[in-house]
């Protein structure tokens, strides 16, 4: 029996790569006692408690080792950057041509915004899967996490930074997609 | 003394423990021994983001052990105290018996 999928997932990108090997070791440890001593149901929810508890300090732990700030700094050039840009892009060109003004938020503009951050994104994936191996970073999989949240949430800062609002579809298709292809692409490049 | 010197009420207790534990001091096993001794539910991100700062304070060293298959492959960070720590314990265990003395407890009255 193993302990919550999605309670490790949190605890794999909250926590930095060597914490996250460690912590997910001792509490995969405890998890085993409070099992035996209180039954299955008591035990899942015990370890996604405890996760959920302690997300803020292992936060603040991978912030003070400035391992985070360097990750939320990769995701924000290679995703918020480019989608600015292409934001103002539009934006600039639209503005030179008579009564097209605002039309840079038309759909078939935004969906090509869209593939365009969503291909950087997957960049950003590989690039990490060659940049931390597994033979070199046991915990590449809690960098591709953390990279990937970044992500999701430097594309939001990006839209609301943006010049003008965007669409609520929009939105969550860039927030859900975004952290989909890095990490699809990290697993590729992973697995091969 | 400086501040970072002194010890926080958590950071004692995590250095007791880690003291009381001696070879098999290790994150899982810090957090049990406060919890049971002291009846506070502590997490494993307090502990550890604890065992960090004292680490880099110079009052416990840190290694880390070869992967077990009950933790699930995973490795182990234990600690022990150093000399410095041992010290910063001694003049924390003075400082508070300096305090505490001449005063019969337990305590009753106090402002309402």
């Amino acid at each position: 029996m193993k302990p919550p999928l999605l309670a490790q997932a949190l605890l794999m990108a909250v926590a930095g790569p060597c914490e996250a090997e460690y912590v997910a070791g001792d509490l995969e440890e405890e998890f085993a006692i409070v099992r035996e001593a209180r039954g299955r149901a008591a035990a899942r929810r015990w370890y996604a408690w405890q996760v959920a508890r302690s997300a803020g300090a292992l936060l603040q732990l991978r912030v003070r080792s400035g391992e985070l700030t360097h990750v939320v700094l990769i995701a924000s050039l290679g995703v918020a950057v480019p989608l600015l840009l292409l934001d103002w892009l539009w934006q600039f060109v639209y503005s030179q041509i008579p009564l097209k003004d605002g039309l840079h938020r038309a759909p078939e503009f935004l969906v090509f915004n869209a593939l365009c951050v969503c291909a950087c994104a997957a960049v950003l994936g590989a690039w990490a899967a060659w940049k931390w191996p597994a033979s070199k970073w046991p915990g590449s999989k809690s960098r591709a996490l953390a990279l990937a949240f970044a992500a999701a949430i430097a594309v939001l800062v990006a839209l609301w930074a943006g010049a003008a609002s965007a669409p609520a579809a929009y939105v969550v298709t860039l927030a859900l997609a975004v952290p989909a292809s890095a990490l699809l692409t990290f697993a590729l490049r992973k697995s091969r | 003394m400086s501040k970072g010197e002194t010890l926080g009420e958590f950071e004692h207790l995590t250095l007791l423990a880690v003291f009381r534990l001696g070879e098999d001091a290790y994150g899982m096993r810090v957090r049990r021994e406060i919890a049971e001794r002291t009846k506070r539910d502590v997490t494993i991100g307090a502990v550890y983001s604890t065992l960090d700062r004292l680490a880099a304070k110079g009052l416990l060293k840190s290694a880390l052990s070869d992967p077990t298959p009950e933790r699930g492959g995973r490795a182990k960070r234990s600690f022990r105290v150093t000399g410095l720590g041992i010290a910063s314990l001694n003049r924390a265990r003075q400082q508070l018996g300096s305090m505490l003395e001449g005063i019969a407890f337990p305590l009753s009255g106090g402002a309402r």
